[in-house]
């Protein structure tokens, strides 16, 4: 009998809570998310990467583990009166498409935040758009420094966009990290250095070359590749009578992929190292087994080491995504979680409800952010770079990318 | 004797040993009938007593079965891999040790265990072929929690040639040992360490230079 109370009198709460707040009224005006219909309000975070094209396994990692993000924010009620939803839209890797993409986010007032993009080139188009509209970009993977310490950030840091921040660590860390690695661990003393041209890896291999003359390394030869192509036989035969001991290429895997297996087909029996770019599986399978022994640095600790990433990897397991989550999964995780955590303050600072002007303090607010996330803590320094910077050296090793070391930056 | 007394029977209802005066003559099954009414009314406390008992033992069965299980205690979650709880930082240049060979620098390191079991530190190192160190207090020794633990590192210059004189990002790598597993991590100490380090293999290798034992001249 209790019971059949205790029923009735929930039934008849919820019919009262579902009444007022089908009553609830509709705001239009601002950049405060949007009324979702049932009274609470939808706030979108939107996802800039490239979700077709070469590039496709990296771009559908992060929009799976930002759409993971959102799921959980939303089942965790983690912001009351707030339901997040995603809205994804495919930069193919190309500045202009990018900033398309940021028109079009900041022209839909839901949109609190973006999470992206990929490539630094791709960031360099978009970050004066947001910055205009105030409205705040997280990505997960570029590496670029200037992106967030001006181009002349080997002199003088000086922060380009107040609105642009990243979980990912810079090429000013990785490039030398690899460096150091190669010439004291891997005693490599002759390299090859190769690059793509683009804003990513040409910049990552300036700050390897830079690093590797200084400890004492001597460069052979140098090349730029087309990206378009996938014919690298006379850059393969240059390798090869250089003398090198082994080659470095700032680019992306795609090319690194065909490049390495070239490298080797002419004869040069010697590793290629490169960035983040070519930490993915695909860069083993263009390779073949020509990929043995090749070697990458990238973003982060190895998931094996932070339990917070194995919690992370079971989620994104469980909800089903049919792409692997990729080098990025986690930053992306922890990008859309500090545009979670910054409207949860926006939203609390202002008795439960989103100002009119959400954008502007939804970007001040990610500044201040600090959580464990995925990939350790999470915050950012005064030029919207991560605190947190770790990197890792791959090998690999019978047909998988293996952690062979781990760094932590620890310089400020 | 019962202090309630036997139940009447109720409307409707016919107590079992009473018999229908106006029935038939009692056939095989009314005998058997009353045979059993008689033992029952002679074993009627004890039958009775039965009955409560097996009331109570199934009611106490049913709800020792669909009792609210606790639910296992989930295992404790295992230790933190040693190296993402453990942070180093240069602090600064300190006087070499007067004991010190020449060429030797000394500078320290915080390193702190931000949170987690404690961590022995089972060694420190340096990648520069050219350079060997010690370090204060020597190694391995254990750090607890939430402290920061000054290391004097003092390094000697071996061999001139056989280090960087302008590393961009030099690092140390420190071995770290807890209850979940022994690492060993590279800490990238920054712009302040690697200044540091150039400035002194400079000083150090161009005092060598300058102070190298001139070869010895011939006088004839």
């Amino acid at each position: 009998m209790r019971q059949r109370s205790l029923i009735a009198i929930t039934a008849a709460l919820a019919a009262g809570t579902l009444t007022l707040t089908a009553c609830g009224s509709r705001d239009s005006g601002g950049d405060k998310g949007s009324n979702s219909g049932s009274g609470g309000t939808t706030v979108t975070i939107g996802i800039d990467a490239p979700l077709t094209g070469d590039l496709s396994a990296l771009g559908l990692g992060i929009k799976n583990s930002v759409d993971l993000a959102v799921k959980t924010a939303n089942k965790q009620n983690i912001v009351k009166g707030v339901t997040f939803k995603i809205s994804a839209k495919d930069d193919q890797a190309q500045p202009s498409s990018g900033q398309q993409n940021a028109t079009a986010f900041v022209g839909d007032t839901s949109v609190l935040g973006v999470v992206g993009p990929l490539n630094s080139s791709v960031a360099q188009s978009m970050q004066k758009v947001f910055d205009d509209n105030k409205l705040v970009e997280v990505s997960p993977a570029n590496t670029s420094p200037d992106l967030t310490q001006g181009t002349d950030w080997q002199k003088t840091k000086a922060r380009p966009y107040k609105s642009y921040f990243r979980t990912a660590t810079t090429d000013a860390v990785q490039g030398p990290f690899a460096a150091q690695y190669i010439f004291n661990k891997a005693k490599k003393t002759k390299v090859f250095v190769i690059d793509d041209k683009k804003t990513y890896g040409a910049g990552l291999a300036k700050t390897f070359t830079e690093e590797f003359t200084k400890l004492g390394g001597k460069v052979v030869g140098t090349e730029h590749i087309n990206p378009d192509t996938k014919d690298f036989s006379a850059v393969a035969t240059k390798v090869k009578s250089s003398g090198a001991e082994v080659v470095y290429y700032g680019g992306e895997y795609p090319q690194a992929g065909p490049l390495s297996k070239q490298i080797k087909s002419a004869g040069a029996d010697i590793p290629l190292i490169g960035g983040d770019g070519i930490y993915d599986p695909t860069f083993i399978k263009l390779a073949g087994s020509a990929a043995t022994g090749d070697f990458a640095t990238s973003v982060g600790a190895p998931v094996e080491t932070l339990a917070s990433a194995k919690e992370f990897v079971a989620n994104y397991k469980a909800a089903g995504y049919k792409e692997d989550y990729a080098a990025y999964g986690g930053y992306s995780y922890d990008s859309a979680w500090s545009i979670i955590e910054a409207v949860k303050k926006v939203v609390d600072d202002n008795g439960g409800k989103l100002p009119s002007d959400a954008r502007a303090k939804v970007t001040a607010a990610v500044q201040n952010v600090s959580f464990d996330g995925v990939t350790g803590k999470v915050s950012f320094d005064q030029y919207g770079d991560a605190t947190n910077k770790q990197l890792t050296v791959y090998s690999v090793t019978g047909g998988a990318w293996k952690a062979v070391e781990s760094g932590t930056y620890n310089g400020g | 004797m019962n202090a309630i007394g036997p139940l009447e029977p109720g409307e409707g209802t016919r107590a079992w040993d009473a018999g229908d005066p106006a029935g038939p003559a009692p056939g095989p099954a009314s005998r058997i009938r009353r045979a059993a009414a008689a033992r029952y009314g002679h074993h009627r406390r004890a039958v009775l007593a039965l009955a409560a008992a097996a009331v109570l033992l199934g009611g106490g069965g049913y709800l020792y079965a669909t009792r609210p299980r606790q639910e296992a205690s989930p295992p404790p979650p295992p230790a933190p891999f040693p190296a993402q709880m453990v942070d180093v930082f240069y602090a600064g240049g300190r006087p070499t040790p007067a004991g010190a060979p020449s060429r030797s620098f000394s500078f320290a390191v915080l390193l702190r265990v931000e949170s987690g079991p404690p961590v022995t530190v089972a060694r420190v190192t340096q990648p520069y072929a050219g350079l060997s160190l010690v370090t204060t207090p020597r190694t391995p020794f254990d750090t607890k929690e939430g402290t920061d633990r000054e290391i004097t590192i003092t390094m000697h210059v071996t061999e001139c040639g056989k280090v960087p004189k302008d590393a961009g990002l030099p690092f140390l790598d420190v071995t770290l040992r807890n209850v979940r597993a022994m690492q060993i991590q590279s800490f990238i100490l920054g712009s302040p360490y690697a200044h540091h380090l150039s400035q002194a293999v400079k000083a150090a290798c161009d005092n060598e230079i300058t102070s190298s034992p001139k070869p010895s001249r011939r006088l004839n």
